[in-house]
């Protein structure tokens, strides 16, 4: 089977800038992998999500080398109707992806441009709706709810589409702990249920790293490290001087360990920080 | 000395709803506050109370002496108290850095030469090089703009400077970089500083003060180890503590200071735990002794 998405060195120079965006990026993600693509603002991480939606180079005038293949075909050789539905988007302010007066129809639209049988719309939008908790809002203006509810508005109506690849750009940053809370909540629901292939951007390695298959550090424009969470997040202080924050308990537990004070394994959660320090201070974990 | 003072403070938006519900608060010169809550706990709604952007419906607020519901006080309020929005292209709006930052002194009179010698201090305060001045702040990346949008609220020199959700949408080194700059604003330059926040590793790192509101009403008001010391009383308004808080407040059933609010904070008072079990008596501890040995068994 193929993989869900191929970066083949990739380089991307927008129209009149003076440096790539990205630079020679090489990525594979086989499908039903929960991707997290963290790195500085101005990294380039939005560009590459954008060039595996299709937006570069079908939207935005520059200058690519390489090739992004999804599910094994180019993604400049595919159909956009059919890209459309392969991969959905969400960005970072939902807000400007929002055409309809209500967050039932702003679900719908997605459905009915895409040509989804009206027999399946209802089934389609109470599904979708009832994943991103978001089956109280359903008659309730976009525009009128609070930021943490727009984003799960934003993330239905692309689900709603049955992508294969779904893409949030910072579904956080413009949301309220509550909301954050939740939003982390649908990412794991997701990733439970293994039907699609998930790629997320987001500063906040806290809440996502512990539900990635693997961290992508981008910097740059180009991938300074790629491994599983806990191989990612072995070196915090790396991380750091990388522009990344990483979760307070690797930190901790990386400088334990140079204390010569621990052994084991990072931990990466809450729950594994608090057994891992448990054990430690009643003397079996060293 | 107190600087700003709300007295039972109520507020309620045209549609009804009450954003603020008999709020009193005390802001002493030189206090760095963060004010932190879920949506709808009415921090914004207070901190622009604060600012004299929003008037309260019932009681007052007073800000070194001046009442913000008085009529024609705003020219001595903005040089009392400065708001930087989240969203900073909601306060910018002159098509040339310069000009942006000049707006308020040339709106309160200041002559020219003076003006510009303003500019270029905070200019070089906020790090913004004088190459930029130039530019269309539109262009600029969000960081510069919130440094152009700090800039312009500094140029007036206000006492306070209020700034909601500094760090949102900031990376990590952009975060702390606007971060330390606030510090230095009131170590250096002695301002008073209110943040408005969700992000609650920067609270503990940078704020002494912590105001919790839920519902209208203040949940809570202390240092922040007082506040983030009670994890039950924030889960009210959907806070959580740190990380390390966390960890710090799970640990201390086995001897761990329950109280650190960073990871420097944690790793002492993990360190600390260990010597305390580990360790020979204090007074037989050798200069460069050895790492003690490991106990088998629970101490």
């Amino acid at each position: 089977m193929n993989p869900a998405v191929e970066v083949d060195r990739l380089s991307w120079t927008y129209h009149l800038a003076a440096r790539p965006a990205v630079c020679d990026i090489s990525l594979t993600i086989p499908a039903g992998e929960f991707t997290l693509i963290a790195g500085p603002n101005e990294a380039g991480k939005t560009t590459l999500a954008m060039a595996i939606k299709g937006l570069i180079p079908h939207s935005f005038p520059g200058r690519r080398a390489g090739v992004v293949r999804v599910f094994g075909e180019e993604v400049q050789r595919k159909e956009a109707a059919l890209l459309a539905k392969q991969v959905g988007y969400v960005f970072s302010d939902p807000e400007a992806q929002f055409t309809s007066l209500t967050v039932e129809e702003e679900i719908l639209f997605g459905l009915e441009n895409i040509g989804v049988p009206e027999s399946e719309i209802e089934h389609r939008i109470r599904r979708a709706s009832e994943l991103t908790m978001i089956s109280d809002l359903l008659d309730k203006p976009p525009y009128d709810i609070s930021g943490g509810q727009k984003q799960r508005v934003a993330i239905a109506s692309v689900l709603a589409m049955d992508p294969e690849i779904l893409i949030l750009d910072e579904p956080t940053s413009m949301v309220d702990p509550l909301g954050k809370d939740l939003i982390v909540e649908i990412c794991a629901e997701l990733r439970r249920r293994r039907r699609l292939t998930l790629i997320v951007i987001e500063h906040n390695l806290e809440a996502f790293a512990a539900l990635a298959d693997r961290i992508v550090l981008i910097r740059g424009g180009r991938i300074e490290r790629a491994a599983a969470p806990r191989e990612f997040l072995e070196d915090p202080e790396f991380l750091e001087r990388s522009g990344v924050y990483p979760p307070q308990v690797t930190q901790v537990f990386a400088r334990l360990r140079a204390h010569g004070l621990y052994r084991g394994p990072l931990p990466l959660t809450d729950e594994e920080g608090i057994r891992a320090g448990d054990a430690l201070l009643r003397g079996a974990g060293a | 000395m107190t600087l700003v003072r709300v007295e039972d403070a109520t507020f309620s938006y045209p549609d009804g709803t009450r954003a603020l519900d008999g709020v009193t608060l005390e802001i002493t010169r030189g206090e760095f506050v963060a004010l932190i809550g879920q949506n709808g706990s009415g921090k914004t709604t207070l901190s622009k109370c604060l600012a004299g952007l929003l008037r309260p419906t019932r009681g007052r607020v007073v800000v070194d002496g001046i009442d913000t519901a008085s009529k024609g006080v705003m020219k001595d309020l903005v040089r009392r108290i400065g708001y930087v929005f989240q969203n900073p292209d909601h306060q910018l709006f002159n098509a040339r850095v310069y000009d942006e930052i000049g707006y308020g002194p040339k709106n309160l009179g200041v002559p020219e030469a003076e003006r510009d010698a303003i500019i270029r201090e905070v200019a070089a305060v906020t790090g913004l090089h004088p190459d930029l001045f130039g530019e269309h702040p539109f262009f600029l990346s969000k960081g510069l703009r919130q440094r152009v949008a700090i800039a312009a609220t500094l140029a007036v020199r206000p006492q306070v400077i209020v700034v909601d959700e500094p760090t949102t949408g900031q990376d990590y080194r952009q975060s702390i970089d606007v971060m330390d700059f606030l510090v230095r604003l009131r170590v250096e330059r002695g301002h008073t500083i209110v943040i408005v926040t969700h992000e609650m590793p920067i609270v503990a790192a940078y704020a002494e003060r912590v105001v919790a509101l839920r519902g209208g009403r203040i949940l809570m008001d202390g240092a922040a180890r007082e506040v983030f010391s009670r994890p039950d009383v924030l889960a009210e308004t959907f806070v959580k503590p740190p990380q390390a808080t966390r960890l710090a407040h799970a640990w201390a059933r086995n001897g761990v200071r329950g109280d650190a609010l960073t990871v420097d904070e944690l790793v002492d008072a993990m360190r600390a735990a260990l010597a305390a079990r580990d360790g020979p008596p204090a007074g037989r501890l050798e200069a460069g002794a050895a790492h003690p040995p490991q106990e088998a068994g629970d101490v």
